[in-house]
């Protein structure tokens, strides 16, 4: 008898279980059939009255029933979340096209950004990074650096004197003096700086713009290890091969004194406007230390020697970038600093 | 400088090195060449002809003349508007399709109902020299052939720079010497110094500060002719930028431009007495100068006198009184040797920079006047025939000391190239170069200077291993890293520092400018700083630029303005420094700021706190405390920046007067003072416990209550459980009346020992309510 009600129990609830169009039918259908007063407990409790052989075979056959239904109903109850999570994930369609909002972080100075490079290559072959006056001593632009008021050298340095005798420096050179007196020998420095020249303003010209000092004060030092520091500062500043020469210069505070030539980027040799059409750019006047400097900066010239060199920051930002008009530098014009 | 390819080819001969090529050359061995350019290329298709009759143009100046070419060009007809042309003449013919000086293209055309078929030139057609009044007469020479010393000659330019140190270089001999050192060829000197007569002196000399013209030499001629230069010495003046005058001033700047030595010629009967004084000028004494210009002289300069005053400021201009005209007959030729700085000094006090001037201020050689003159003798003959000395050479002179011998060692030589050296090579180098060589000891030099590079170029060791190393070519030393000890160096503290606070503002949405450290007068009074107060440039670009920035605030007024309009908002920030002027001759102090400014076009109060919260990121935990404005901060929003204990800074509004269009807030920093602060110290406190308790509290008050002041009354009355005091929001509105706001406050307590009981958090709270509201507020409930 049992077993019939059993089987006719199980034949309904599957199809209650099956026909249950959303969660809470499937619920109720628990509820009917699988719940503390359904229709299995019912089951259960009848089974009570039965005798102890009969009962344990419906015992038997009332779990089977049980466990079929549980799974079912779990598993549709599983499918029926899997629905609403999916619907929900749905309505939560996000356009990621959309821009962000919010600040974007602004741009360091070009001119910045080359100087720490060059900072950071120097400060890894054991130079310090050292500053000096923008407003600077005759003595100290001058006269230090082997150049006498009436040496002609002044001439190619045309310069912004201020009233009181002082001057705003030509070139960072009077920081190697400077660095001598502090540091003595030896002595490894380079000194990034702003430097002045009285001169009209044009697309190539700027009376303010940016140097790198360096020098290097040792026990014999050479030509050939001054060739090492300017080819691996190049190589870092361009982070690719460059075409370089070097032919003799003459700076009165190096004897000998170079210039250091690097084929022009922008052109690559064939001549443009920045290279004045001759397909090399002068980089960077060098040269060992003239032994009257190095008296001057209080280090005595029998027993050390070394190099010295002076790189236009301002001409290299110009190459990096193939910036064609030098005033953009200083212009504070953010359509201009941005792209950086 | 400009050198003549074919000069020095006349120098070096042999030298078959292509003009660019010998350009290259000596770019990379002596100095910088800057160009290289051909001169009067034309020349190459130039022959001369001769005219075989002229016929007048009906209505015109214009002759139609028929000339013959030579067998290449044949007879032509030429319609030629020259005063000169006429029958018979020899003169020069442009052939069509040729282009001339100036850029004139001669093609056949139809001129006046005749057909030009060509062009019958003038000196400054050709480029040859600056004569335009009729086409050139030539003789002796056949129709058809080239025009003869006029060949096509290229001109290199050299960078006056890199000649500084080289008196030498500023004649073609010396340059022609590199040449023929790095070629190996032999140079041809062409000065022949037995031409200088013997004899005693027609004139004498009299040198009254040796110091100043250590020599002065000279000759005297009689019979004179003045008249135009031959036309081969005229071109070749005109190649290298030199203006033709006449023949005798043409020798003079030929030699000037062949051995670097300036020379003068005065006319002799022009002079008064037969002694030239070299002395130096009298304090007003005047000289009308050869460019017709009257100086007032002072001690300080040279003058070359007669008995009666100057004639001419030694070494840098002639006087106009002496000049040579076409009816001298006897001139003093002065060859002389002037001390380089008194040259210098004068050139620039009296801002007059002429060849001379400029040759003298590099030191020259006083052992090359005399030659000079040998070469004068030669040249005088060819372009006054007729010119005859008058006695023996004049010559007084100091003679400096002979240039000490400079000893080098093979070893430090080898040593400081960075490559070995063989000694031979290095003997050959120094004596192509004319240094004289001995070997006293094995492997050590003893290396002699010739004069006309002793007189400032050479004097130590460092200068050897240069003619050395150029010659050898610096591309042969192999770059090597040096063997060092593994010091660390010193730490630019600041520095790093400047940079991280870039990176601060960067990464908080600011972009960097870079401003000029000049200001004008304008600008400074604009914002309230006395100009007198400033650093003043002697000698300033312009008016504008005549002050040295002691605020950074002008130069970020003018990026607001010029990027408002192009941007509706923008922030920028530059670090550059302030310079203070300090008394007398003391360097000014130069104080490194932060300026960062922020603007808006329909902007509110938002830039002032985004400013703000800059500061905190930089400085965290410091104050905006209000404070009394200046003449260009908003009067109502302006506050200082002060950080543990200092003022630092300030943070204010652009005042609207400053701005026509949106709003501008301004943040400045002294960056000196931030960081002689250092670093903030980090102290480790112990994780909290127990856990904390909060509240709310909203405080009716006036309108313009300090919400840091509220704060500060809150965290007072708290006592030691106060963890934090934040702040939330204020309202103002209805049941509010009209003249008050509630601000509302998060107020956290806690202790390190128990959790806080109800009752000691609301007797914290009373408390802090009680505080209040005997100062005046009132609590909202």
């Amino acid at each position: 008898m049992l077993d019939s009600t059993l089987s006719d129990i199980e034949a309904r609830a599957v199809s209650a279980i099956d026909a249950a169009a959303d969660a809470a039918a499937l619920e109720e259908a628990r509820v009917e059939f699988l719940g503390r007063k359904g229709a299995l407990a019912q089951i259960g409790r009848e089974m009570g009255k039965l005798p102890p052989e009969e009962r344990a075979r419906i015992g038997r056959l009332l779990n089977a029933v049980k466990q079929n239904l549980e799974e079912r109903f779990e598993k549709k109850k599983a499918w029926f979340e899997e629905q609403a999570l999916a619907a929900r994930l749905d309505a939560e369609w996000l356009d990621v096209t959309l821009p962000a909002p919010g600040l974007r972080p602004g741009s360091l100075h070009p001119l910045t950004q080359i100087q720490k490079e060059l900072e950071d290559v120097f400060t890894s072959l054991g130079f310090a990074v050292v500053d000096g006056p923008e407003v600077e001593t005759e003595w100290h632009n001058f006269d230090a650096l082997n150049i006498p008021p009436t040496h002609p050298a002044r001439d190619a340095q045309d310069t912004f004197w201020l009233e009181n005798g002082l001057l705003l420096r030509t070139h960072t050179s009077p920081v190697q003096v400077r660095a001598m007196e502090r540091f003595g020998a030896p002595l490894r420095i380079i000194a990034p700086g702003r430097v002045f020249r009285n001169e009209e303003v044009d697309a190539s010209h700027e009376h303010t713009f940016y140097q790198l000092e360096g020098m290097m004060i040792d026990r014999d030092v050479s030509i050939g290890h001054m060739l090492y520091f300017m080819k691996t500062l190049l190589e870092a500043v361009f982070r690719r091969d460059v075409t370089v020469r070097l032919r003799p210069g003459f700076f009165p505070f190096v004897e000998p004194g170079f210039e250091l030539d690097i084929q022009c980027l922008l052109c690559g040799g064939e001549g443009c406007p920045v290279c004045k059409q001759s397909g090399w750019v002068e980089l960077l006047p060098c040269g060992l230390v003239h032994p009257n400097v190095l008296r001057a900066g209080g280090i005595d010239p029998e027993q050390w020697n070394g190099f010295a060199f002076g790189l236009g920051l301002t001409r290299l930002v110009m190459m990096r970038y193939g910036i064609d008009d030098i005033r953009l530098l200083q212009s504070g014009d953010l359509r201009f600093l941005q792209q950086f | 400088m400009k050198f003549s390819y074919n000069w020095l080819r006349e120098l070096v001969p042999g030298l078959e090195l292509a003009p660019r090529e010998l350009a290259r050359q000596i770019t990379m061995k002596t100095a910088e060449c800057e160009g290289v350019e051909p001169y009067a290329p034309w020349m190459q298709a130039v022959v001369a002809a001769r005219v075989e009759s002229v016929e007048p143009i009906e209505g015109s100046h214009n002759v139609k003349a028929v000339v013959d070419a030579g067998p290449e060009y044949g007879r032509r007809t030429v319609v030629c508007g020259a005063p000169n042309c006429r029958p018979g003449l020899l003169t020069a013919f442009v052939p069509p399709g040729v282009t001339v000086a100036g850029g004139k293209h001669v093609r056949t055309v139809l001129i006046q109902g005749v057909e030009s078929q060509g062009m019958l030139a003038s000196g400054a057609e050709l480029g040859l020299n600056r004569d335009s009044a009729g086409i050139l007469e030539l003789a002796g020479v056949e129709p058809g052939a080239p025009i003869p010393g006029c060949p096509v000659d290229h001109v290199i330019e050299v960078d006056n720079k890199s000649l500084t140190h080289r008196p030498d270089l500023w004649g073609h001999l010396g340059m022609a010497r590199e040449v023929a050192a790095f070629t190996s060829l032999r140079l041809a000197d062409p000065v022949r110094e037995e031409l200088i007569p013997n004899g005693p002196p027609a004139w004498r000399v009299d040198i009254r500060d040796f110091d100043l013209c250590p020599r002065y030499s000279a000759l005297v001629f009689e019979n004179v002719t003045v008249g135009p230069s031959p036309l081969w010495l005229q071109a070749r003046l005109e190649a290298i930028g030199l203006n033709p005058i006449s023949n005798i001033v043409d020798v003079t700047n030929y030699i000037m431009a062949e051995l670097a030595e300036p020379m003068h010629a005065f006319d002799a009967d022009l002079l008064h007495g037969e002694t030239i004084i070299v002395r130096r000028a009298e304090e007003g004494e005047e000289l009308e100068a050869l460019n017709g210009e009257t100086y007032r002289l002072s001690p300080s300069n040279l003058v070359i006198a007669d008995a009666r005053g100057a004639v001419a400021l030694a070494g840098v201009i002639g006087g106009a009184g002496s000049a040579i005209r076409e009816s001298t007959r006897r001139i003093v030729l002065e060859s002389a040797n002037f001390e380089a700085a008194c040259i210098r000094r004068t050139s620039a006090a009296l801002k007059i920079r002429t060849d001379a001037s400029m040759r003298f201020e590099k030191a020259q050689d006083p052992a090359n006047t005399v030659r000079a003159l040998a070469r004068a003798v030669e040249l005088f003959q060819l372009v006054s025939p007729g010119i005859r000395l008058v006695g023996g050479l004049v010559d007084s002179w100091r003679r400096p000391p002979e240039p000490k011998p400079i000893e080098l060692e093979m070893e430090w030589l080898s040593r400081r190239l960075g490559r070995p050296i063989a000694k031979d090579e290095v003997r050959r180098i120094l004596e192509s170069l004319s240094f004289g060589v001995e070997e006293p000891r094995p492997q050590v030099f003893l290396v002699s200077v010739p004069s006309w590079r002793a007189t400032r170029d050479i004097s130590i060791k460092e200068d050897l291993l240069e003619e050395v190393g150029r010659m050898v070519g610096y591309g042969t030393v192999p770059p090597e890293a040096p063997l060092l000890p593994a010091r660390r160096p010193w730490v630019n503290e600041e520095r790093l520092f400047h940079h991280a606070v870039r990176q601060m503002a960067a990464a908080q949405g600011f972009t960097e400018v870079s401003n000029y450290s000049f200001i004008s007068e304008e600008m400074a009074q604009r914002f309230g700083m006395a100009p007198e107060e400033h650093l003043r440039v002697a000698n300033p670009i312009s008016v504008e630029q005549s002050l040295l920035r002691r605020s950074l605030l002008p130069g970020i007024h003018k990026n607001i303005l010029d990027n408002s309009r192009f941007f509706p908002s923008f922030r920028l920030f530059e670090i550059g420094n302030e310079i203070h002027k300090r008394p007398g001759r003391e360097l000014p102090l130069e104080v490194p700021h932060l300026m960062a400014a922020v603007y808006a076009r329909d902007g509110g109060a938002e830039a002032f706190f985004e400013l703000k919260r800059l500061a905190e990121c930089l400085m965290p935990g410091c104050e905006t405390r209000p404070c009394a404005p200046r003449s260009y901060e908003h009067p109502a929003r302006t506050g200082e920046i002060v950080w543990r204990g200092r003022t630092l800074g300030r943070l204010f509004e652009l005042h609207p007067r400053f701005i026509e269009q949106g709003r501008a807030s301004i943040l400045d920093v002294d960056l000196a003072a931030m960081f002689a602060l250092g670093p903030l110290p980090k102290k480790y406190t112990p994780l909290r416990r127990f856990p904390v308790s909060e509240f709310d509290l909203s405080i009716v008050a006036g309108l313009r209550v300090h919400c840091a002041e509220l704060a500060a009354r809150i965290r007072g009355a708290a006592g030691p459980m106060c963890e934090r005091v934040q702040y939330l929001y204020s309202y103002r509105g209805r049941p509010l009346p009209e003249d008050r706001q509630s601000l509302t406050y998060r107020i956290t307590l806690g202790a390190p020992d128990h959790t806080l009981s109800s009752e000691e958090v609301a007797s914290v709270r009373s408390a802090i309510i009680a505080a209040l509201e005997a100062a005046g507020y009132g609590i909202r409930q």
